[in-house]
């Protein structure tokens, strides 16, 4: 229960406090084994340096003792026994020995009765606690053997003064004796220090083994820890894991679900996309009618414009019938005159309206015409708002040729420029040309129509061809007439349509600042279709 | 209002139009009623005319072949102060038209197509004034010369007479009166009272109050 509370209390914790938890956690790992390692690699070191220092160099001390009492007691005294040397050399040596044997005995009381307080607190630690107290009662054998070979010392130095004293009252018999002695004496010191030794060496034994011991706690802990960290780590990279596992569910569901939702999303954009690319169609049509309307509009006030003067004469004809006949004057010949004048009127009246009618018929078949025909049309069926601008148009043929396409949108399409012509000359006072130049380039019929109204603004030049642009009164236009141009001559016709500002010479004037439409239409053949 | 377009025979009339055909037979029409149509297309040959002739009234169409006929007209009154009544015809109902010539005083405004009639008529109703004119100079001329031979006194009463009357005819005086603004004897005066009254064109209704009767007068 409780640790799946902590295990609950650690579910909760926000995600960047578990990693910083498990880089925590691995950093203090990695520092205590660090730590652990040093400190008993530092406590192995110091066990073995007291090993050396507090049990090899007083086995050495021991030897060189024993060395000394052989080399240097025992051989002089053997020399002087067989005359080899003279006493006072003798005595020279045996000094000399006697002072080597007190400093090293004393330098190794000093040693191994010194309590070994400078070991590591750790080893020191782990010997209380783990390791059983062994070797404490074997220090009264030691004491034991020190004191006995203290006294031997001490029996040998008053043995060897004695023999001295005895040499120097020449009592020679009773000092070999005593040399005699002494060597025994020295053999017995000799076990004596080999016991110590032996006690030094055992001694080092076991502390050998508890270095031993040591070591293997030491290893083992840190085999423990070692382990332990490496089992958080698992354990805390497992819940982590299961963390990222989760919250990559969590995260897959959101995606899944927003992909959904985008999807949906997708669905009804492309639905409205559609509704729109259906409306905008349909506006198109609209638009399209429209501006057809609204060059109709310009047709029917061509035609009433047109029709305005044969109309009035005619009915002058019919009033002037009623009038002569109320004054008795009305003759056969001024009837007949003035029946002839009023039929020739109305004949210019129904061709001006045959004229007409081919623009307004909407015959949807293709045919081939000839783009001289079509502009040509389009010029006469704008003649009378030309006349009345008294715009002059100069239209250049280099090559005519003829195309399969709609007659219709053509002319719309002409006349439209024309109209717009028509509208950037009206406000000039005098010199208003328009100049139309067809020909051929590249496969493509090029029809160029320049005036010289003043040019197109630089700042509505890029947008003269979007819809509901206009740069004319909203009363005069509809921005509608040059991007339904566009769209017949580049949907309909696969055709481009282009216009810029430029200098252009018309009638062998130049002109700055004319307006120049190029229309471009690939040359199709009925056969290609 | 029965009009006698006969009056217009005694006019030149000057048509400006440039629909040829439509001149033509305007001016066929015209031919009938004025003295002389001079017909033209432009405002240059109109110049000439005027130059050339008596014109007594200018017909002009707003809408000339390269001018306006308003600017002609403008022309004509203010550079060069000829003042010849003057009729616009226009196929413009325009007001932007209408103003300039309601400031040039243009006579009249006849809406294109023409109804001869109604063009008859606004000749006959521009002219008038100046038949009257003329007639009215004749009738002074004739009373002036009356007045010369005869007695200058009586013609003196009468005038004083007539130019008193009030609307309904009525002549409100006596003799003491005349007698102080013109120096007459009582006994002409009498005399003359007594003749008009025997002849009912001065009839006493009252005192001091005397009608004339203007249909006594054409009973003579």
């Amino acid at each position: 229960m409780q640790i799946k509370k902590i295990f609950n209390f650690y579910e909760k914790i926000p995600f960047s406090y578990k990693t910083s938890f498990l880089i925590f956690i691995i950093a203090g790992g990695m520092f205590s084994i660090i730590v652990l390692s040093q400190i008993s690699m530092y406590a192995l070191k110091n066990d073995f340096d007291f090993l050396f220092e507090k049990r090899t160099k007083p086995i050495i001390k021991l030897e060189t003792i024993k060395d000394t009492f052989a080399i240097n007691i025992y051989d002089t005294l053997y020399d002087v026994q067989h005359d080899n040397i003279t006493i006072s050399q003798s005595k020279d040596v045996i000094v000399l020995g006697q002072q080597l044997i007190n400093k090293n005995w004393l330098s190794y009381k000093k040693t191994s009765l010194s309590k070994s307080e400078d070991t590591f607190f750790v080893t020191e630690l782990i010997k209380t606690l783990v390791l059983n107290p062994s070797s404490t009662h074997n220090e009264k054998l030691q004491h034991n053997i020190i004191k006995n070979i203290d006294r031997k010392i001490a029996l040998i130095n008053k043995k060897i003064n004695t023999i001295y004293i005895l040499f120097s009252q020449k009592n020679e018999e009773e000092a070999i004796f005593l040399i005699d002695k002494i060597n025994f004496d020295i053999n017995s010191i000799n076990i004596y220090l080999t016991n110590l030794t032996n006690y030094d060496l055992n001694l080092a034994i076991d502390e050998k083994i508890n270095t031993q011991e040591v070591f293997n706690i030491l290893s083992n802990i840190l085999n423990l820890s070692i382990f332990l960290v490496f089992l958080f780590c698992i354990l805390l990279s497992i819940i982590i894991i299961n963390n990222f596992r989760v919250s990559h569910y969590i995260l897959e569901a959101a995606i899944e679900d927003k992909t959904k939702e985008l999807l949906k999303l997708n669905d009804s954009l492309a639905n409205k996309v559609k509704t729109e690319v259906l409306n905008s169609r349909k506006k198109d049509i609209i638009m399209f009618q429209q501006a057809k309307l609204a060059s109709l509009g310009e047709m029917i006030s061509n035609i009433a414009h047109q029709w305005r003067q044969p109309l009035s004469s005619i009915l002058m004809i019919v009033q002037s019938f009623q009038v002569k006949m109320s004054l008795g004057k009305l003759t056969q010949e001024y009837m007949d005159e003035k029946v002839n004048d009023a039929i020739l009127l109305s004949q210019n009246m129904s061709n001006t309206l045959e004229d007409f009618q081919n623009y307004f018929k909407p015959n949807k078949e293709k045919s081939i015409f000839k783009i001289s025909d079509c502009i040509n049309h389009s010029l006469s069926l704008s003649k009378y708002i030309l006349d009345q601008e008294k715009i002059e148009v100069h239209l250049i043929i280099k090559e005519d040729l003829s195309t399969f396409g709609f007659y219709n949108e053509l002319s719309h399409v002409l006349l439209n420029m024309i109209s717009n012509s028509k509208d950037a000359l009206k406000n000039k006072s005098n010199n208003k040309l328009i100049k139309i130049v067809l020909k051929c380039q590249n496969n493509f019929i090029v029809i160029k129509i320049y005036d010289n109204g003043g040019g197109i603004k630089q700042e509505a030049l890029p947008h003269i061809f979007d819809p509901y642009y206009t740069t004319k009164y909203k009363s005069a236009g509809t921005g509608i007439g040059l991007y339904m141009s566009k769209q017949i001559i580049e949907k309909h016709m696969n055709g481009n349509i282009k216009c810029k500002n430029v200098y252009y010479n018309i009638n062998k004037a130049i002109f700055e600042d004319c307006a120049l439409f190029i229309m471009a239409i690939p040359i199709v053949k009925a056969k290609d279709e | 209002m029965n009009r006698n377009l006969n009056i217009l025979n005694q006019f030149n009339i000057l048509y400006i139009e440039d629909d040829k055909s439509l001149l033509k037979h305007t001016k066929d029409i015209l031919d009938d009623f004025a003295k002389e149509v001079y017909a033209v297309n432009t405002s240059k040959e109109a110049f000439e005319i005027i130059n050339c002739y008596t014109i007594d009234i200018i017909i002009c169409d707003i809408l000339l072949e390269n001018e306006n006929g308003i600017d002609f007209l403008k022309d004509l009154k203010e550079n060069k102060k000829i003042f010849i009544p003057s009729i616009l015809a226009t196929a413009h109902t325009d007001t932007k038209y209408l103003l300039e010539a309601i400031k040039l005083k243009i006579d009249h405004y006849i809406v294109k197509p023409i109804n001869v009639k109604e063009l008859l008529n606004t000749l006959h109703d521009i002219l008038l004034p100046q038949i009257q004119e003329k007639e009215l100079r004749k009738n002074i001329n004739v009373i002036k010369t009356i007045s010369a031979i005869t007695d200058s006194k009586q013609v003196e009463i009468i005038k004083y007479m007539i130019s008193n009357l009030d609307e309904k005819n009525q002549l409100f005086t006596s003799y003491l009166e005349i007698m102080q603004k013109i120096s007459v004897s009582k006994p002409t005066l009498i005399k003359l009272f007594k003749d008009l009254a025997s002849k009912k064109i001065l009839n006493k209704i009252a005192h001091k109050t005397y009608f004339f009767d203007e249909d006594a007068l054409n009973s003579l």
